[in-house]
């Protein structure tokens, strides 16, 4: 059964390998991805260690559902102590890894050390071997899955790799499996750079018991047609997620410039509907593809209709692509977005961080604060779709002055560059955020500032923010699983309540993220998706396993805390402006210039934020520094923490 | 009334839910390389193409068989193996065109598609119907309306273009 | 309890709220229930004035595409320079103020 999927201690200084059982003691604690990964990296991560040395452990797992009969259980998550930020690295992919990983034997996998030269690790049902990869070194993320493939024999072996810029150590890499599924922030790829570690790939065939088959068959049938007949299910598996670029830009949320503008006019030929016209006349009419036993099918696939990759396949691309290669550049050709996403899904990099990089210097060429002595020549202005690309090769391949500088990431750079160049660089943590404006929505601002890997999305946004619901339907979503009667507001623009909604999230998402699943089955762009109340069940009949909703809840507190014990302990500090919960002066200061009635003209207002992020704190159980309180701890266990107990 | 499996492979989203629900229906047990349909990929192009029990009517798998351990069953029609007669040499694997004779090595019994007697898994859980379930007297009318259906948009099309010149 | 399988989940409860064949205005302060006629490629909002194309992901289920730009772009410029009339710095032009529009 799924709770006898064990965990890999691999150590590529010495070659040694041991496998373990996972206790039910821990898995009670921690259930499983996410969550048990926090808890494995506070344990095995030395205080201060480099993220780029040996002792940084690197830990890739599925949740505890991975595999089973339930829905869209296909996330792999990847943590260790993050390159580019110095703090929390952790992603998340989808794809078909981890439940192969599971079929193979395994839930957990903790790397470290530093091979002598590159390697690859191959697990096959149960067993572990580390592999030379000497021939592989140089490969783009896809050559290098086929390359395995046709190596060991099997079409069916699924592996997590990294592409030329994780060889680079540039510090936003990603791991990646598939032709597009990336486990994107906080440069997981570098990590694995940094062992000569380039390719995990996993086989299986071992059974994994479905504790109450019957039942999780039929419950799954009932979960999944609670998730196709949502609205936001249809539009996504028919769109993807450029719908949310295009929704976001019509009302002003979207980050143009590097944060000169809100909205992006007059981009008819990179709206997600041309897009998806562009795939429709390259691949077909049916032409969305979808993660490991997923019925949203949200990826959409493509060939670059014409430029200098035209006929290449690809998928995506995604929201962030839009915003890499569109909004945030200026960059309004389909071409563009199109080449660039099939360039950083090649290349393994996170196209969320390099386009913030490239908009940023390009705002910084723009202002006269770099020259063309600094990028060797290129014109790097706003809506200069060769450039872009240019700086996307040199970027990933660390060519030229600017290449090298940009790949260490937003604030090494800024050092770099000095002047002021750091007052424009929209980050928190030391990460870029998504490409949106939060200057209209303060309870998507206060996430991304709080958000435990650094300014992101996928932590603790309430996106149904957006939405307006009645009050009635926030209260029956935001009172569950733990009561809350404080303030809520349906209009996104107000600052009550919501820290609630934000501390909710966290919550939700954190058991998404153990449990193994994929947040476009929970609350996160539809608000009648499952949630606290539907997990249990999930749960029992797979595993037989019985948690009540508050159970789920009080985990998914426990494991947030221990990120937070981490970027405590790795030197995060309320107000710091490179390492802390707080947001770029431009939020306060800039207001916005565009966009609907009610966001133009608007800024983050200080006082309010920072009552935002107390309050916040308060429902965290943490003091005004944002530091668990010794009562906090008590209530969830945290006291005898690091435990070694796995 | 005799109902077959069809596939309609550009349907496929390649999501493999379909291989998931068939080995929990059969064995309780999540394992696709216990399902009797299988989804052949080519990912470097995404294709996907559901590979499944033909149900033969002069079956290969069938005539092979040196102890006849497989027969047709009479309400559904489709081919089903007898484990108390099987004697395990694989010998309808060997012959078997579609690679739909799979073998199990942790069981060590061969298995086929049995339409889950008569409620395909497959079908109830494919959102896309890339697999469905349609009476054998009715296989080919949708494939022949959408045929249809293109053939009258392009004529309609090529009468307008006439039009206008 | 985790196996009680016939119990609506809050959640499950929820879904008999959805509204299908309309759109929301995208204007925060207005976000007008909207019914587009079946194929429409526009609509505009009869509260706030905004106009919106549309595009229809299923014959049941429209969304907007994007703003009609002239409009809408010259609906903002509006409230942004009432706004910045309205205050005397534009520190203060902070707050979701209700806009006359409506």
């Amino acid at each position: 059964m799924a709770l006898d999927r064990k965990i890999a201690y691999i150590n590529l200084s010495t070659g040694k390998i041991e496998t373990k059982p996972i206790p039910m003691e821990i898995r009670k604690k921690f259930l499983g991805g996410r969550g048990l990964d926090a808890y494995l990296l506070y344990n095995h991560a030395p205080q201060g260690c480099d993220p780029l040395g040996p002792d940084n452990p690197l830990m890739i797992s599925g949740g505890i559902l991975t595999a089973t009969c339930a829905s869209a259980t296909a996330r792999t998550h990847i943590m260790a102590k993050s390159p580019l930020t110095g703090l929390l690295g952790s992603a998340n992919m989808g794809g078909f890894f981890a439940p192969e990983m599971a079929w193979a034997g395994f839930h957990h996998l903790v790397i470290t050390g530093k091979a002598k030269s590159p390697v690859y690790i191959w697990i096959h049902n149960g067993r572990i071997e580390i592999r030379d990869a000497a021939y592989l070194w140089g490969k783009s993320t896809t050559e290098t899955q086929w390359a395995i493939r046709e190596e060991l024999g099997d079409e069916d072996i699924k592996s997590a790799v990294i592409g030329q810029a994780g060889e680079k150590l540039v510090r936003y890499a990603n791991v990646m499996t598939g032709i597009k599924n990336a486990a994107g922030r906080t440069g997981m790829g570098a990590v694995m750079g940094s062992k000569n570690l380039k390719a995990v790939a996993v086989r299986g065939t071992m059974d994994i018991k479905i504790a109450h088959p019957i039942d999780a068959l039929e419950y799954n049938k009932r979960f999944i047609e609670g998730i196709t007949s949502a609205k936001v299910s249809g539009t996504q598996g028919s769109l993807g997620t450029p719908f949310i670029w295009g929704a976001t830009n019509s009302w002003g949320g979207l980050r143009t410039r590097n944060f000169q503008y809100n909205q992006m006019e007059y981009a008819d030929d990179i709206e997600p509907e041309r897009l998806d016209e562009i795939a429709t006349e390259t691949i077909g009419p049916h032409h969305m593809t979808g993660c490991f036993g997923c019925q949203v099918h949200c990826r959409a696939q493509y060939k670059i209709p014409s430029g200098p990759y035209a006929g290449k396949y690809d998928e995506g691309p995604e929201y962030t692509s839009l915003g890499a290669f569109g909004s945030e550049p200026d960059c309004r050709k389909a071409e563009t977005v199109l080449t660039g996403n099939h360039l950083v899904n090649q290349y393994g990099v996170d196209n969320l961080e390099i386009g913030s990089m490239i908009a940023w210097a390009m705002e910084l060429y723009e202002l006269g604060i770099i020259t063309s002595k600094e990028t060797d020549g290129l014109d790097l202005r706003f809506g200069n779709d060769e450039a872009l690309l240019e700086m996307v090769h040199r970027i990933c391949l660390r060519k030229g002055w600017l290449g090298d500088v940009l790949a260490d990431g937003g604030i090494p750079a800024s050092e770099k560059i000095g002047k002021n160049s750091f007052e424009y660089l929209v980050q928190v943590k030391g990460m870029s955020n998504l490409h949106s404006d939060e200057r209209g929505t303060p309870g998507l601002a206060l996430n991304i500032a709080t958000a435990s890997r650094g300014s992101d999305h996928l932590r603790s946004r309430p996106a149904i923010d957006l939405y307006h619901l009645p009050e009635k339907i926030m209260r029956k979503i935001y009172s569950n699983p733990v009561p809350y009667d404080g303030p809520l507001s349906s209009e996104h623009t107000d600052y009550e309540g919501k820290p609630w909604q934000v501390f909710w999230h966290q919550n939700c998402f954190m058991a998404v993220d153990c449990l193994g699943i994929c947040k476009y089955h929970t609350v996160f762009l539809g608000a009648t998706l499952p949630n606290f109340e539907d997990w249990p069940k999930v749960i029992y009949y797979n595993t037989g396993l019985e948690f009540t909703p508050v159970e789920l809840w009080e985990i998914s507190e426990r494991c947030n805390n221990l990120e937070r014990l981490f970027n405590l302990r790795e030197g995060l500090t309320r107000n710091d402006l490179k390492k802390g919960d707080m947001l770029n002066h431009r939020y306060f200061d800039e207001p916005t210039k565009r966009g609907a009635p009610d966001v133009v003209g608007l800024t983050i207002d200080r006082q309010k934020f920072k009552k935002m992020v107390d309050e916040f704190y308060n429902h965290c159980g943490w003091d005004k520094q944002g530091v668990p309180t010794s009562a906090t701890m008590d209530r969830l266990g945290l006291n005898l923490e690091p435990s070694h107990l796995l | 009334m005799e109902k077959v499996l069809t596939v309609d492979y550009q349907k496929c989203t390649g999501c493999r839910l379909c291989e998931l629900v068939c080995t929990v229906m059969h064995d309780g047990i999540s394992n696709p390389a216990r399902s009797r349909i299988k989804i052949v990929k080519w990912e470097e192009e995404g294709q996907y193409v559901p590979m499944i029990c033909q149900q033969c009517e002069d079956a290969p798998c069938k005539n092979v068989c040196p102890v006849g351990a497989i027969s047709r069953d009479v309400d559904y029609g489709f081919l089903t193996i007898d484990h108390t007669l099987c004697i395990g040499c694989r010998s309808c694997v060997s012959v078997c065109p579609f690679g739909a004779m799979n073998y199990n090595q942790i069981d060590k019994k061969v298995f086929k598609c049995d339409l889950c007697g008569g409620q395909p898994q497959c079908v109830r859980f494919c959102d896309m119907k890339a697999v469905d379930f349609v009476a054998a007297d009715n296989m080919t009318t949708i494939k022949k309306r959408n045929a249809a259906t293109r053939l009258y948009a392009s004529q309609k099309h090529a009468t307008a273009i006439q039009e206008q010149i | 309890m985790a196996n009680d399988s016939e119990k609506l989940s809050s959640a499950e409860s929820l879904r008999k709220t959805r509204t299908f064949g309309k759109v929301r205005c995208h204007n925060p302060s207005c976000m007008e229930r909207m019914e587009p006629s079946p194929g429409a490629a526009h609509i505009k909002c009869a509260t706030c004035g905004m106009e919106y194309r549309i595009y229809w992901v299923r014959p049941d289920l429209p969304r907007i595409r994007g703003p009609v730009w002239e409009v809408n772009r010259k609906i903002a410029a509006e409230a942004l320079s009432r706004k910045l009339s309205t205050s005397k710095s534009k520190s203060q032009v902070k707050e979701g103020v209700k806009d006359g529009v409506r």
